[in-house]
């Protein structure tokens, strides 16, 4: 898809996130891209890595999960790891089912390093 | 120095989606049916509505926001038929919703039965993006070979209907209906599959049916009585 804009949004909500947070160097972002997403991992990273120095440090890490996609079935509730987009439930071959992970992309958590209160006192 | 992880778990398109599903509601309980219409440049989008307009003139409103890259030849093609908004990406790949909220308002945000969403011609990017349409149809002309839902699977897989077009063209080009169904269904198994062709004239009518079931079907939801308080 449009890594270079995913990232642009991605940096821009865990600025937003620091911000809240009352400031602090965040050495690491972690996020999960689903099969059924359309970011492709490779692009996404070296987007990531152009862009991310000019909001954040060199030093934060992006740690990218890729998530498969997996669905439920409406009919008899199995649950199920779809393999080469097949979206039959390989229970009972129905056609209806949800899919429950695997088609978006999600900021799952940022790390934060911040300097203890106490620790600035005293330096 | 002290380390914290905060745990977000948070879609990072979850604003863009909440934006689209406000304005498919708007949109919805007024009684305007949104239909993303998207395909390969050269599929038939334009064809197929120019068909639609004749069929549903004088029976049913609609108007059109056409998308492309350059140039407004899609939409002076309509402007005789239908009212037409041309959205210029100028070199955009697909549309996003503040472009197809900013041509509904140079339109005067009419209150028809259907507004179509003509998307740019392209397989891959317009598939993430949500338009606010209540439905999402894709076409595929019988010259584009019917080896293509597997390639774009999730185009196939949000889209709830596939319109095969060009049929007349079966007889000169190595297509199968029944391969290129069985392809998009196994990606897709609800998948409503109307095979046209909008110069002939064939299709036409189950696809307007398709369109005419979907408004009742689809806005229903919008109209339930409202609560007893």
């Amino acid at each position: 898809m449009h890594e270079r804009s995913l990232v642009q949004n991605l940096l821009k909500q865990v600025r937003q996130i620091v911000e809240a947070q009352g400031g602090g160097r965040v050495s690491e972002i972690c996020v999960q891209a689903g099969d059924l997403s359309g970011v492709e991992p490779l692009l996404f990273a070296a987007a990531f890595e152009e862009m991310v120095v000019d909001v954040f440090s060199v030093e934060c890490r992006l740690k990218l999960d890729l998530v498969p996609v997996t669905a439920v079935c409406t009919h008899c509730q199995h649950e199920f790891e779809v393999l080469d987009f097949q979206f039959h439930c390989p229970e009972c071959g129905s056609g209806t089912v949800d899919v429950i992970q695997g088609d978006d992309l999600q900021l799952i958590s940022v790390t934060l390093e911040t300097i203890d209160s106490r620790e600035g006192v005293s330096s | 120095m002290s380390r914290q992880t905060i745990i977000v778990k948070r879609d990072l398109q979850a604003d863009q989606k909440a934006d689209a599903e406000a304005e498919r509601k708007r949109l919805g309980h007024r009684g305007t049916l949104v239909v993303n219409l998207l395909s390969s440049p050269g599929s038939g989008k334009t064809s197929l509505l120019e068909a639609t307009a004749r069929q549903f003139a004088g029976r049913r409103s609609m108007a059109v926001l056409v998308g492309d890259l350059e140039t407004d030849r899609d939409a002076q093609r309509l402007a005789p038929l239908v009212p037409v908004a041309q959205l210029t990406t100028g070199g955009a790949c697909h549309l996003e919703l503040p472009l197809v909220q900013r041509g509904l308002t140079a339109l005067g945000d009419p209150a028809v039965d259907f507004l179509f969403i003509e998307n740019v011609g392209n397989l891959v990017c317009p598939a993430s993006h949500d338009l606010a349409e209540h439905l999402r149809v894709v076409l595929l002309s019988t010259t584009e070979g019917d080896d293509k839902p597997g390639k774009y699977p999730k185009m196939f897989r949000t889209s709830q209907s596939m319109l095969i077009t060009k049929l007349d063209l079966l007889p000169h080009v190595p297509f199968s209906v029944e391969a290129v169904t069985a392809d998009a269904q196994r990606i897709q198994p609800a998948l409503k599959v109307i095979p046209c062709c909008s110069l002939a004239g064939s299709g036409i009518q189950e696809w307007c049916d398709f369109l005419e079931e979907q408004h009742q079907l689809q806005l229903a939801a919008y109209h339930e009585p409202a609560d007893n308080c």
